[in-house]
């Protein structure tokens, strides 16, 4: 379900880039230090992009420093953390266990099941400081799993109970910008929920599993119709990001927001236009 | 003397978002409670940064919103009335305006309504979406007039239910075309996406050619992933300019 809220690199300064990745590095290394290696595994770019948004809120202090990787031993890279990351690494961890659990129900993954114990071993062995939103999270993600195992194919209710999961862990202090950051979180999560679905529906459908976008995709202007819903997504999600006083490094969040997410939409669009062309002249044929 | 959100940060009216943002991070950093914990007039920089906070919000509200609300008795306590239990505020902020908007005063023009779609306004005026939505699946499917899926739409949007809220303002609309204020509804409900798409234009969609970067950076993320669930070799860094 992760891979969607990334960069627009084409459209990025040199200069901006390297922040980017230096948070994703930052947020690697931490995820190693309290996980190990099979925490680092659940690294990805969606949860870099929060980590962002709230250090260009909050503006903490920051520890810069370099770190060389194993995938590249001859290069250092400039990492940069903060006390986000670590909470980040912490969400990541937690929602990654979720998503091993509930592959593991689904299509019976071993490697999801092993993975999933593995890290919750590793969780609860943390002291937490906020163990409160740990809960709230995992309540959360338990009404998610729930659901949709029962195969409610209501598309505001599923993709909203994911968007409550994102929402818990997006609005992370009991503060004056909770209530935004809550509901930015939640339309971003129904953003992801319904491009997981777009990207999914004709394996879903074959295979007989649970996808909301399955009603509309029988009827003609599908495209058109999920392109609609999920600008719309966006755009509440961005008017709540606009209000934000973000200045630090806010030309990258905006490269993510209004550009690179639509990167894995285009993919997704344009395969899909290819084999129906295909399907059309294969059929003539 | 009429309040003055835009003096409360010392900035005019026609100040940039860039500089309404800075002009607040400076003076809430000064003001901000925790930066005033020795201050022997800490109970005034409360008040000063509680000042401050409201004007801010209200500015971004309104540029984001397009539209200036009445004065500041803005978002007094409406959109957190929804129940459930949740902890944060219902989805619909920034909704409640609109009913000023759309004139809500039609309500005193002696529109005959059924009562419980009566009770269904109520419920959404004052910020009760649940308590709406509830009220107006009670009733049964020979009573959905225009009212009824008008009401809907806005109770669907209350509770961050946007797609059903689209199609049910539509619904409305369809019913009776002339009614403008179904019209403004489903208006406003479209023009977030005129909205985003404004502001997307000076950041680039990815369309071009197929040999556009940024799929090779959604390639290297899905790289990641197979090269880490095969042997767990990939430690995070992804590629690098050079990998490309």
């Amino acid at each position: 379900m992760f891979g969607y809220i990334v960069i627009n690199q084409s459209e990025m300064k040199f200069k901006e880039y390297d922040v980017y990745r230096s948070y994703y590095c930052g947020l690697c290394q931490s995820l190693k230090e309290r996980y190990g290696r099979l925490g680092q595994l659940s690294l990805n770019y969606d949860m870099t992009f929060i980590l962002m948004l709230l250090t260009g809120l909050y503006e903490p202090r920051e520890q810069e420093a370099q770190c060389r990787c194993v995938a590249h031993p001859f290069e250092k890279h400039p990492t940069r953390r903060n006390l986000f990351t670590d909470y980040v690494a912490d969400m990541t961890v937690l929602f990654s266990c979720y998503k091993a659990e509930d592959d593991w129900e689904d299509e019976h993954s071993l490697k999801g099941l092993a993975y999933s114990r593995l890290l919750e071993r590793k969780f609860r062995k943390k002291p937490l400081l906020y163990a409160e939103k740990v809960k709230n999270i995992s309540l959360a993600m338990q009404d998610f799993t729930d659901a949709e195992k029962q195969g409610n194919a209501d598309i505001d209710t599923l993709a909203g109970l994911f968007g409550r999961v994102m929402a818990q862990i997006v609005s992370c202090r009991e503060d004056e910008w909770k209530d935004n950051l809550a509901r930015l979180g939640f339309f971003l999560g129904k953003f992801i929920y319904l491009l997981d679905a777009y990207e999914d529906i004709e394996q879903d459908i074959k295979k007989g599993t649970c996808n909301p976008l399955r009603k509309r995709y029988e009827e003609p202007g599908f495209e058109e119709e999920c392109r609609q819903i999920l600008t719309m997504m966006m755009s509440e999600c961005c008017k709540e990001f606009e209000q934000l006083p973000i200045l630090q490094n806010v030309d990258i969040l905006r490269n993510i927001l209004y550009s690179g997410v639509w990167c894995r939409y285009e993919i997704v669009r344009r395969k899909r236009m290819k084999d129906s062309a295909k399907e059309v002249t294969g059929n003539e044929l | 003397m009429s309040y003055d959100p835009y003096s409360v940060l010392g900035v005019s009216r026609d100040a940039s978002e860039e500089e309404i943002k800075k002009a607040y991070k400076a003076l809430s950093r000064k003001y901000h409670p925790d930066a005033n914990i020795d201050n022997p007039n800490k109970d005034w920089a409360e008040e000063k940064f509680k000042e401050i906070q409201a004007a801010y919000q209200q500015i971004m509200k309104e540029r984001t919103e397009g539209y200036s609300y009445g004065g500041q008795d803005y978002g007094s306590g409406r959109g957190n009335g929804y129940g459930g239990g949740q902890s944060y505020g219902g989805y619909g902020q920034g909704f409640g305006d609109f009913w000023q908007q759309a004139g809500w005063q039609e309500q005193t023009s002696g529109y005959e309504e059924e009562p419980r779609l009566r009770a269904a306004g109520n419920y959404l005026r004052n910020g009760y979406y649940r308590e709406a939505r509830n009220t107006l699946d009670g009733m049964g499917e020979h009573e959905k007039t225009a009212r009824w899926y008008y009401y809907s739409a806005m109770a669907y949007m209350g509770l961050g239910s946007n797609v059903a809220a689209l199609e049910h303002a539509g619904k409305a609309v369809a019913l009776d075309p002339r009614n403008m204020e179904y019209q403004l509804l489903l208006q406003r409900l479209q023009s977030g996406g005129q909205w985003y798409e404004s502001r997307q234009a000076a950041y680039g969609y990815p369309h071009a050619g197929s040999n556009d970067l940024c799929l090779k950076v959604c390639l290297a993320n899905l790289f990641c992933n197979l090269c880490c669930g095969g042997g767990g070799l990939c430690f995070g860094g992804y590629g690098g300019r050079g990998m490309f």
